[in-house]
């Protein structure tokens, strides 16, 4: 919800309900203060009545006044009799109609004889008022109600232009864009703050970008570089002399070593590079094509392990950086042979959606939350454990989902492609 | 042949140059950008091993300056840098391979006679190793006058023992070799065995002496017998 219609919806149903709060009770105190006006004028009439019959010892004639009736009832003295005001029917003679009123009972003392006296009048003029301040109320707070929205509209949708503005810089920023956030100018403060805000943010963030960069190329130099004197020193040394049988063993274990590190220190840098979104230049890749040519470079891998190989490919044209692809495949599938077993089987599915690889394994099922973590992996494993994180990071990297299950004693990597195709949609939509 | 390697980091330099210099091989060196564009533009080479990063400026534009005064030398670019924008900018400057640190010195010495072979001015693509005949064009390979039917793996391998005759080869640089440093094949060393056992088969029996020794532990040796 827009945060306009939500300011509206609630200012809206507040002054709704202040309104109606408001008028029951400006309502009940005017009629309370007409009526006790009312009343007041009664208990005058009431009062002139007693003091004529105290002056003339009989009651004055009953009968009807302008709006004011008097009528007189002889009573049971025994009887118990309250003296209270009532609401009442007033017939008006004039008018010829029966209208609201409001009445007083009471008694008095006539030489002897108790008598009841009832006076009423007519409350057409105090209602006439009422509906004509209630009237004045509502539309007054119609009007208010209508004013509010329209400042609503199109005053705040006017205060908010440069946060949406802001906005929509927001959503364009691309780190590896030349271009800076451009500020525009508001008489605002908070809008203004925000624009300082997110462009001194903008200029961290590609001033960190731009370290961070520099920094994973001169890790990558000043690492690989005493690796390539050791590896160089190493392929010195062996053309030396001869060795003895446990000194080639020493030295096939050092280069071994080496070669694991310096993959190791790739393979990091490289995991650094996607997540920091380093890595640019896409391209339409045959999916099914790329598959097939790496199941080619894995053949004698498959037959050493005798492992049958089915594959189901559909054509697919996926986007992507050609190296991550290459990647993502060869760690999916030199997985799938390094945890298989002798005679094993690998099966891969590709169709439109999703690119499925599954492999028979000796190990049980791995665990589903961990299984993509950096450096986990099974205590028999040869490999560095980070295969899985990378594919996982290529994947994130494009908005593809990378799910792992174990059925039937079959390890099965799903990779879902349309999340990411759905994404790239609705990037272009606003 | 003649080279000239631009690399600042003394220790390997000192192994290339070791690994170089026999058989009439000529290497010269450069530790910085400014002694390697003297030399560049004062002598030819066969190839020039580049390193990027090195102190006093950027090795691009030593190759910059090689292809501006239309040198025909070989340029092979060795870097620490593993990005793919630097390996394409280096490739579409014009040099010839782009090999990434750290390498083994076996590869780089096949990739810089390839290089060599393939800029080598009477256009020659024979590889000539006693009674061995390469015609890299064809690849085809002959003993004498037979001809000896190769499988692609068989016939890369014997190209590179052959650029790195009379030096210990190791398992992993040859794994590397044929199958590309894309694949960790370090717990299947064992692979390779097959092949090079089927390669020595198939020259003894081409009437081949049997040059390649194995060093046990370490790797392979093409040896001249």
């Amino acid at each position: 919800m827009k945060l306009s219609a939500k300011y509206n919806r609630v200012t809206l149903i507040a002054s709704i309900i202040v309104f109606v709060f408001t008028g029951v009770i400006y309502y009940s105190v005017i009629h309370y203060i007409l009526t006790d006006q009312l009343d007041r004028d009664l208990e005058i009439e009431e009062d002139e009545i007693v003091a004529y019959v105290q002056a003339n010892g009989k009651l004055p004639q009953a009968g009807s006044f302008k709006e004011q009736k008097v009528s007189y009832h002889l009573i049971d003295p025994e009887r118990d009799f309250e003296r209270r005001y009532f609401y009442n029917d007033y017939f008006n003679e004039s008018a010829q109609k029966i209208e609201p009123g409001r009445s007083l009972i009471s008694t008095v003392k006539v030489s002897g004889k108790l008598y009841s006296v009832t006076v009423t009048k007519s409350r057409v003029e105090s209602e006439d008022l009422v509906r004509i301040i209630v009237l004045i109320t509502l539309s007054v707070t119609i009007l208010l109600l209508i004013t509010l929205l329209l400042i609503n509209r199109f005053i705040l949708n006017n205060i908010w232009k440069p946060f949406y503005g802001i906005l929509l810089q927001m959503k364009a920023f691309n780190l590896a864009d030349k271009n800076d956030i451009r500020i525009e100018s508001t008489k605002i403060d908070e809008f203004a703050e925000l624009n300082t805000a997110v462009a001194t943010m903008s200029l961290r963030v590609k001033q960190d970008y731009r370290e961070l960069k520099s920094f994973t190329d001169n890790a990558s130099h000043e690492m690989m570089t005493p690796l390539a004197v050791i590896n160089s020193k190493l392929d010195t040394l062996i053309q030396t002399e001869t060795f003895s049988d446990s000194q080639g063993e020493l030295i096939e274990d050092i280069y071994v070593a080496v070669g694991k590190l310096s993959r190791l220190n790739q393979t990091l840098l490289m995991l650094a590079k996607i997540e920091n979104n380093l890595i640019a230049d896409q391209e339409t890749i045959p999916l099914d094509n790329l598959i097939r040519q790496k199941t080619r470079q894995f053949q004698e891998l498959l037959q050493l392990h005798n492992i049958n190989l089915r594959t189901d490919l559909a054509h697919k044209q996926i986007n992507m950086n050609k190296h991550l692809a290459d990647m993502l495949i060869n760690n999916l599938l030199s997985n799938a042979i390094r945890h298989n077993y002798k005679d094993g089987q690998i099966f891969i599915q590709l169709n439109d959606s999703q690119l499925i690889v599954s492999n028979t394994s000796l190990d049980t099922a791995l665990i589903a939350d961990k299984v993509f973590e950096r450096f986990y992996k099974n205590t028999a494993s040869e490999g560095m454990g980070l295969g899985l994180a990378i594919s996982n990071q290529i994947c994130n990297l494009y908005h593809f989902k990378l799910n792992y299950a174990y059925q039937n004693s079959q390890h099965i990597f799903t990779v879902s492609f349309l999340e990411g195709e759905l994404q790239s949609y609705s990037k272009f939509g606003v | 042949m003649k080279i000239l390697l631009i690399e600042d980091e003394s220790s390997l330099r000192e192994s290339i140059i070791t690994y170089f210099t026999d058989e009439g091989n000529i290497c010269e060196t450069a530790a910085d950008y400014k002694s390697a564009i003297e030399k560049v533009n004062i002598y030819n080479y066969d190839c020039i091993l580049l390193d990027l990063t090195l102190p006093g400026g950027d090795g691009m534009e030593i190759l910059r300056a090689i292809k501006k005064i239309n040198k025909k030398d070989g340029v092979l670019i060795i870097s620490a840098r593993h990005s793919l924008d630097d390996k394409l900018d280096g490739l579409n400057l014009g040099a010839d391979d782009y090999l990434v640190k750290p390498f083994h010195l076996s590869e780089l010495k096949a990739r810089v006679t390839a290089i060599v072979r393939r800029k080598s001015y009477n256009g020659s693509n024979i590889i000539t190793f006693n009674e061995i005949h390469i015609d890299t064009q064809a690849m085809s390979v002959k003993i004498g006058d037979n001809v000896l039917i190769l499988t692609r793996k068989e016939y890369d391998l014997l190209v590179y023992f052959i650029a790195n005759h009379n030096k210990v080869t190791t398992k992993s640089a040859i794994a590397e070799h044929l199958w590309g440093d894309e694949i960790d094949l370090s717990d299947h060393f064992d692979f390779i065995y097959t092949h090079i056992k089927n390669l020595r088969k198939k020259l003894v029996e081409a009437g081949c002496k049997d040059y390649i020794k194995s060093m046990y532990g370490v790797g392979y040796k093409f040896e001249n017998v």
